[in-house]
C-alpha cells in the first residue's frame, strides 16, 4: 500500500505559532501556581499539578473551539486555524498530565487496578451530583488521545477525510464530557458561585458563536437563485465577486465554489479534499484556487491539484449572461476539464 | 483593497498585515485575561486544612502497641506535642491499613498487643490527631522492650449517640491529600477504606468543631466494605459511642447510616 502525503514543513509562521502557544501555556501555569502558593500555602504538589494542568487544558479547549466560528466571522483569524492541530496536541499533552496525575494520586497503591478503580470506586452511575465524574474525564482523554495521534496528514489520507473529520468532530463530545466532568466533580466540592458562572459562560460562548455563524452560513448559502434556464441557475452579478476571489453557493443540494479570475469564470466543488475546508472562501494565487484553511491548491478549469499532488475536485459548467454569473449544478467527474467562461469585455 | 491583502496562506513565510494586526490584538487580550482568570479561580477556591504529611521523613516512636480497636501506638516517649493526642493511629503504605504489615511482623516476633515497642514511620497530623504510616513495611519494627504486657487503657462504657458528618479516610484527611474529603476525593477515600484503612467519622459537634470517631460495626467488627457507598457524603449515623485506647469509637449498623443532602443539612443550622 502506498500512501502519499505532502510533508508538513516547519516554516517561520509555524515556529512562531508554537512559540506563542507555549509561552501562553507557561504564562498561565506560572500565574496560577504563584496565586496558589500565595493564597493557599497548604496546597500539596500533586494537587497543584492536577489543578494547574486541568485549568490550562480546559482553557485551551475553549480557544480551540472558538477558532472555527471566529474565522467565519472574520477571515483574518484564519492563521489561528491553519495550525490548530498544534493547539490540539498541546492541549492533549497538558490534559494527559492532569489525568495521569489524578490516576496516580487517587487510584494507585491500592487494592484494585488503577484503571479499573476509576470505573468502580464510585459506582453511583445513576446519581447526578454523586456521579463518578472521573470516568467522564477518562473517556474525554481517550477521545483527545485518538485525535492527537491521528492529527498528522498521514492519517488524514489513510482514514479518508470523511472518517477523519468524523473522528475530529468528536472534540465536541469530549468538550461535553469535560463540562459534565467539572460540573459533577470539582463543582460538587467548591461552593463559590463564581465557578458555575465561569463554566456556564464558557458553554454559552462556544454554543453561541457556533449557532451565530451557523445561522449566517445557512442564510448565505441558501440565497435565492430562482432564475433557471436550460439547467443553469443564476448566482449573482459579476461585480459581486472580486477579481481572483470566489463565492460559495448551494444549488439543488450541490455545494459549489465559483471563481472569477483573469477575465474568466469557473466553478468547482466547494469542499476541500484536505479537511473539507470551504474552497469558495479561498483565493486564486499563482493561477490556482487556494483553500483558505491550509492552502491546498487546485486549478480552476479542471479542479486538479498541480503536480506532484493528485487531489481532484468535481467541476461545474458556468455561463455569463447580461452581467450575471450562471452555473449548472450537475457536476462533472472529478478533475474534468471545462473551458472557463470568458467574461465579455464591455 | 483590504480583502486582497488579508488572504493568508499558511505555507508561505509571511503573514499579511491585516491578519497580523488583528492577531496581535487577540493575543494581547488573551495574555491580559489569563492572569485575571487564574486570580479569580484561585481566590475563589475553598481553603485547604493545615494538616501535614512529613513525606520522605521517617521517624522513630516508642510506646505501647494496641491492636484494639485498630492498630494504635500509645506513644510514651513525650515526642507528641501539646494539643495532640498521643494515641497514634497506624496505617500502611499506600492505600492500605496497618494490619497486613503488623500480622507479617508478628509471624516472626510473636503477638505485639500490649507490648512496649519502637516503631519507625512517617507522621501525618492535624486537628489534634496523629497518624503514622508504616512506610518501611515489615522493617517498621525497630525494637521490642522486655517489659510485661500492658492491658488496654481507658475503656469507657458504650452510650447511645448520633451525629451528622462525613465518613473519611483518615490517612488522606489528616495530611496526605488536599483536599482529603468531599466529592473530589471520594474515589480515593473509597480505595483507602476498601484497602483496610480504618474509616473515621468526622462528626459535626458545634460551632464548626469536629469529633473524630473510628467507625465500627455494632459488635466492634470491621464494616469497611459495607459503607463504601456512603464515604465522602453528608450522613447522619446513630449508634453507640465509647473511647478505646485514646480513640473515640462509634459502633453503628451500616443500615443506620443515612444520607442527607446538603440543603436540608444547612437548613438545620
Ligand atoms: C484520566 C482522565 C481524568 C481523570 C482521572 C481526572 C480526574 C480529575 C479529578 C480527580 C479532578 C478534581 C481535582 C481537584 O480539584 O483537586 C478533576 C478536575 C478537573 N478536570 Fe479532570 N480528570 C481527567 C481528565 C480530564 C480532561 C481530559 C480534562 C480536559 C481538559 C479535565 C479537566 C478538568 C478540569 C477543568 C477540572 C476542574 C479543575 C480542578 O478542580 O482541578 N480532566 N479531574
Ligand atoms: S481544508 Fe486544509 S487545505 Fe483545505
Amino acid at each position: 500500500m502506498s500512501v502519499n502525503y505532502s510533508p508538513v514543513l516547519w516554516n517561520k509562521q509555524k515556529k512562531l505559532y508554537d512559540l506563542i502557544l507555549w509561552i501562553g501555556i507557561l504564562f498561565m501555569a506560572v500565574t496560577f501556581i504563584i496565586f496558589q502558593v500565595l493564597f493557599h500555602k497548604d496546597i500539596t504538589l500533586q494537587t497543584l499539578i492536577i489543578r494547574t494542568t486541568a485549568i490550562i487544558a480546559f482553557f485551551l479547549l475553549h480557544i480551540i473551539l472558538i477558532i472555527g466560528p471566529l474565522c467565519r466571522i472574520d477571515k483574518r483569524f484564519l492563521p489561528l486555524l491553519y495550525n490548530r492541530r498544534h493547539l490540539g496536541v498541546s492541549m492533549f499533552l497538558v490534559a494527559l498530565i492532569h489525568g495521569g496525575m489524578a490516576i496516580v494520586q487517587f487510584h494507585t497503591l491500592g487494592d484494585t487496578n488503577p484503571i479499573a478503580s476509576i470505573f468502580t470506586a464510585n459506582s453511583n452511575y445513576l446519581a447526578i451530583s454523586d456521579f463518578p465524574f472521573q470516568v467522564l474525564g477518562f473517556l474525554a482523554l481517550i477521545i483527545l488521545f485518538l485525535m492527537a495521534i491521528t492529527s498528522h496528514d498521514f492519517w488524514l489520507k489513510n482514514l479518508s477525510p470523511a472518517i477523519w473529520k468524523g473522528l475530529h468532530m468528536c472534540v465536541y463530545l469530549a468538550y461535553t464530557l469535560i463540562v459534565i466532568h467539572v460540573a459533577t466533580g470539582a463543582l460538587q466540592y467548591e461552593d463559590n458561585p463564581i465557578y458555575w458562572t465561569l463554566l456556564v459562560l464558557g458553554v454559552i460562548t462556544i454554543t453561541g458563536l457556533h449557532l451565530y455563524t451557523g445561522i449566517i452560513e445557512t442564510r448565505k448559502l441558501s440565497l435565492p437563485h430562482t432564475l433557471e434556464k436550460e439547467g443553469y441557475y443564476k448566482v449573482c452579478s459579476l461585480e459581486e465577486i472580486d477579481d481572483q476571489c470566489g463565492k460559495s453557493v448551494f444549488i439543488n443540494g450541490e455545494n459549489i465554489a465559483i471563481f472569477k479570475y483573469d477575465g474568466n469564470v469557473s466553478a468547482v466543488h466547494n469542499v476541500c479534499k484536505h479537511q473539507m475546508g470551504p474552497i469558495g472562501e479561498g483565493k486564486i494565487i499563482d493561477g490556482c484556487i487556494t483553500c483558505p484553511w491550509h492552502g491546498y491548491q487546485y486549478l480552476p478549469d479542471n479542479g486538479q491539484s498541480p503536480p506532484p499532488f493528485n487531489e481532484k475536485l468535481k467541476t461545474y459548467r458556468t455561463s455569463v449572461l447580461d452581467g450575471s454569473i450562471w452555473v449548472h449544478p450537475l457536476p462533472l467527474e472529478e478533475g474534468s476539464f471545462i473551458e472557463p467562461t470568458k467574461i465579455p469585455q464591455s | 483593497m483590504n480583502k486582497e491583502n488579508s488572504f493568508f496562506v499558511g505555507w508561505k513565510d509571511d503573514m499579511p498585515k491585516a491578519n497580523r494586526s488583528l492577531l496581535i490584538k487577540f493575543i494581547v487580550v488573551l495574555f491580559i485575561s489569563i492572569p485575571l482568570l487564574t486570580f479569580l479561580i484561585v481566590k475563589s477556591q475553598k481553603p485547604f486544612n493545615n494538616h501535614i504529611f512529613e513525606f520522605g521523613n521517617v521517624k522513630e516512636f516508642t510506646g505501647i502497641y494496641h491492636a484494639d480497636p485498630v492498630p494504635i501506638l500509645e506513644v510514651t516517649d513525650n515526642k507528641i506535642p501539646e494539643g495532640f493526642s498521643n494515641y497514634v493511629l497506624l496505617v500502611g503504605f499506600g492505600k492500605f491499613g496497618a494490619e497486613g504489615i503488623i500480622s507479617n511482623i508478628e509471624k516472626s516476633s510473636g503477638p505485639l498487643n500490649g507490648l512496649k515497642v519502637t516503631l519507625q514511620g512517617t507522621l501525618i497530623y492535624g486537628d489534634g490527631r496523629y497518624l503514622m504510616e508504616l512506610t518501611k513495611k515489615e522493617d517498621s519494627l525497630i525494637k521490642i522492650f522486655d517489659e510485661p504486657t500492658v492491658a488496654n487503657t481507658h475503656l469507657y462504657d458504650r452510650k447511645k449517640d448520633g451525629y451528622s458528618g462525613e465518613i473519611l479516610d483518615p490517612k488522606c484527611y489528616f495530611g496526605v491529600m488536599k483536599p482529603g474529603e468531599g466529592k473530589i476525593h471520594k474515589s480515593c477515600a473509597i480505595r483507602c477504606i476498601s484497602g483496610g484503612i480504618p474509616p473515621v467519622f468526622r462528626a459535626n459537634i458545634e460551632n464548626g468543631q469536629y469529633e473524630y470517631f473510628l467507625l465500627l460495626g455494632p459488635n466492634g467488627e470491621k464494616i469497611n466494605k459495607a459503607i463504601l457507598n456512603d464515604v465522602a457524603e453528608l450522613v447522619t449515623i446513630d449508634g453507640e459511642t465509647s473511647i478505646i485506647n485514646g480513640w473515640p469509637v462509634l459502633y453503628a449498623n451500616p443500615s443506620d447510616i443515612i444520607r442527607i443532602n446538603k440543603k436540608s443539612y444547612y437548613a438545620q443550622d
